[in-house]
């Protein structure tokens, strides 16, 4: 019953008159309930188990249950043999991976959005439509490419680009390129959306000012294109941080990395304790790479595609 | 002279390597999806895959439709996806919504700092901790629990799409809904629904896909009852996966790219009837 039109006081300034004050109330209770809908329902199926992992991290470890309490000795064996190769292992096959991921990825989205022309939508669902097939069914597609005796040993032999079968399941070779291929999708777009909005008269004037193809990309492009490079790292680095299912189905029981060493303890060794403690270890790493991200795009608005 | 035909030739040899390497991508990105449609007509070794192709049959098919287990583990896929991608939708709505009109700068940053970190935490360690989390609480297993441990980042996904699209909004029409007598919930409801509707369901539809296909999540909070399709088919790899999940698996392919095609088709439509086009401004 609130047929009374709630007509504000500001209502004859011209659009710049918003002020949040002057609003009627159920504006602001709908903003809020907006904003706190979200993030109650995340709150509890997000945050809280994320800070039941940290605290148990710091807890006791008892078979199949865990001692809450304060110690480090989690940490302790979390970063010691096994378990610190380990992870030092994983930190370098995400660096190398997404690296390489980084490298495929930036001619093709220079390519979609410099050269496609009226194709670039079309190149652009081609990236994508992969990426929405069962990715469990592609990486085990990988084992039949890989196999001795498969395509890939047959392309590679009609090229002379090797002669012989070919061993590469179950090494890391197979584990790199199973990673470049799951995420290289999610790097191209957001490097396709920057290449795409450096506006091309900047280029010109570079060129028309005497620098060649090369500097103008060096020295224009490449630093323009620095959000993208950061939100690709972000979105490849990060996930191979914890990726389970690519390691073990190419790289074979050889070099486990973290996803699996967490998993395991959770599911195999029940060592909740020391699961937490490799997977806060984890975050902290995804922590540090979005700090050195972050330094990256100073100057830049925000880390976004 | 001759640096201006040196300077042609250098950027006809740049294109060429550009095209050609493009064409290779999609070449790498696409043998994994044609191998498996390819194998899923592959006769295989006393009902396993192999990796040499044994010869062609169309049994696979009917196989996969009768496979009760493989059947079950899509219907719950199905279950699962729908209300996750349901809950997605109406709270990455909402989120995203929050992220550009809410009144307070402070809170907008802070709801957008949530957004990205829900992208960002690896999902075995979500897995863990929502397993850790139900164990600890005493809640127990089930399809409620999965469908709810998916949603984080499939609300994140959509709350990017429909904040894209948000912040191409005019506020002055909102404000003119309000000077003319509209009450805040008849404004929510027949300004601006409508125009974030499209993005709202190409969100939906993308965190549907999402979450059909998400493993290492559903690996974790997976019971004997609750048996997704990406969960079935890893279990199946320890004793070799037959061809019929590969066949069930392009089934499903083509059923996601059917929806995809209809997400494209709304969104073209949000772009004819709106103003402004999709972007992030």
């Amino acid at each position: 019953m609130a047929a009374s039109p709630p007509i504000p006081a500001t209502a004859s300034l011209p659009g710049g008159g918003r002020a949040e004050t002057k609003r009627a109330p159920s504006a602001r209770v709908s903003d809020h309930l907006f904003a706190v809908i979200p993030t109650a329902w995340l709150a509890i199926f997000f945050l809280a188990p994320l800070g039941f992992t940290v605290v148990y991290s710091f807890g006791n470890s008892l078979f199949g249950a865990v001692e809450l309490g304060f110690t480090l000795k989690n940490y302790q064996t979390a970063l010691s043999g096994f378990y610190l190769s380990t992870f030092l292992r994983t930190v370098q096959f995400a660096i190398t991976a997404s690296a390489l991921c980084l490298a495929v990825a930036f001619p093709v989205a220079y390519f979609i959005a410099r050269k496609a022309g009226r194709f670039r939508t079309l190149a652009l669902v081609l990236i994508l439509i992969p990426y929405f097939s069962s990715f469990l069914i592609r990486v085990m597609s990988w084992q039949i490419l890989l196999a001795r005796g498969g395509v890939f040993e047959v392309i590679l032999n009609f090229l002379h680009l090797h002669d012989g079968p070919l061993d590469l399941l179950d090494t890391k070779t197979a584990v790199f390129i199973g990673m470049v291929y799951a995420y290289l999708p999610i790097a191209i777009v957001p490097l396709f959306v920057v290449l795409d909005r450096i506006p091309g008269p900047l280029l010109e004037a570079s060129r028309d000012l005497g620098a060649s193809r090369l500097q103008t990309f060096w020295a224009v492009t490449l630093p323009m294109a620095r959000p993208g490079i950061a939100t690709a790292v972000l979105l490849t680095a990060v996930p191979m941080l914890g990726e389970m299912v690519i390691p073990k189905l190419l790289g074979g029981s050889r070099g486990v990395l973290m996803g699996q060493a967490i998993s395991s303890q959770y599911l195999q060794s029940q060592n909740y304790a020391l699961g937490s403690a490799m997977a806060v270890l984890v975050l902290v790493s995804v922590a540090i790479v979005v700090a050195a991200l972050a330094r990256l795009t100073k100057g830049f608005a925000e880390v976004s595609a | 002279m001759s640096a201006l035909r040196m300077d042609g030739r250098q950027k006809r040899i740049t294109d060429a390597g550009l095209t050609l390497w493009f064409a290779l991508a999609i070449l790498f990105l696409f043998a994994p999806l044609a191998i498996s449609m390819v194998y899923s007509f592959n006769l295989g070794v006393v009902g396993k895959q192999t990796s040499n192709f044994t010869g062609w049959t169309l049994e696979w098919y009917p196989a996969a439709w009768n496979d009760l287990a493989l059947r079950r583990s899509v219907q719950t896929s199905l279950y699962v996806a729908f209300w996750a991608a349901l809950i997605a939708l109406g709270m990455g709505a909402s989120l995203g919504y929050a992220l550009v009109r809410h009144p307070s700068p402070r809170v907008r940053n802070w709801l957008s700092g949530l957004t990205y970190i829900l992208l960002i935490v690896p999902e075995v360690v979500i897995g863990v901790s929502l397993l850790l989390f139900y164990a600890v609480t005493g809640i127990p297993l089930g399809a409620a629990t999965l469908i709810a441990g998916i949603t984080p980042a499939a609300i994140a996904v959509t709350a990017l799409i429909v904040r894209a699209r948000a912040l191409t909004l005019d506020p002055k029409l909102e404000e003119a809904a309000a000077d003319l007598g509209s009450t805040r919930l008849k404004t929510l409801w027949f300004i601006v629904l409508p125009q974030l509707l499209p993005a709202i369901l190409a969100g939906g539809l993308m965190s549907y896909a999402f979450c059909f296909d998400n493993l290492v999540v559903a690996a974790f909070l997976t019971t004997p009852t609750v048996n997704t399709l990406p969960v079935y088919l890893y279990g199946s790899l320890q004793y070799g996966p037959a061809p019929s999940v590969y066949a069930a698996a392009t089934v499903v392919f083509l059923f996601t790219v059917t929806l995809l095609g209809l997400a494209a088709l709304c969104f073209q439509l949000s772009r004819n009837s709106g103003r402004a086009g999709f972007g992030d401004g």
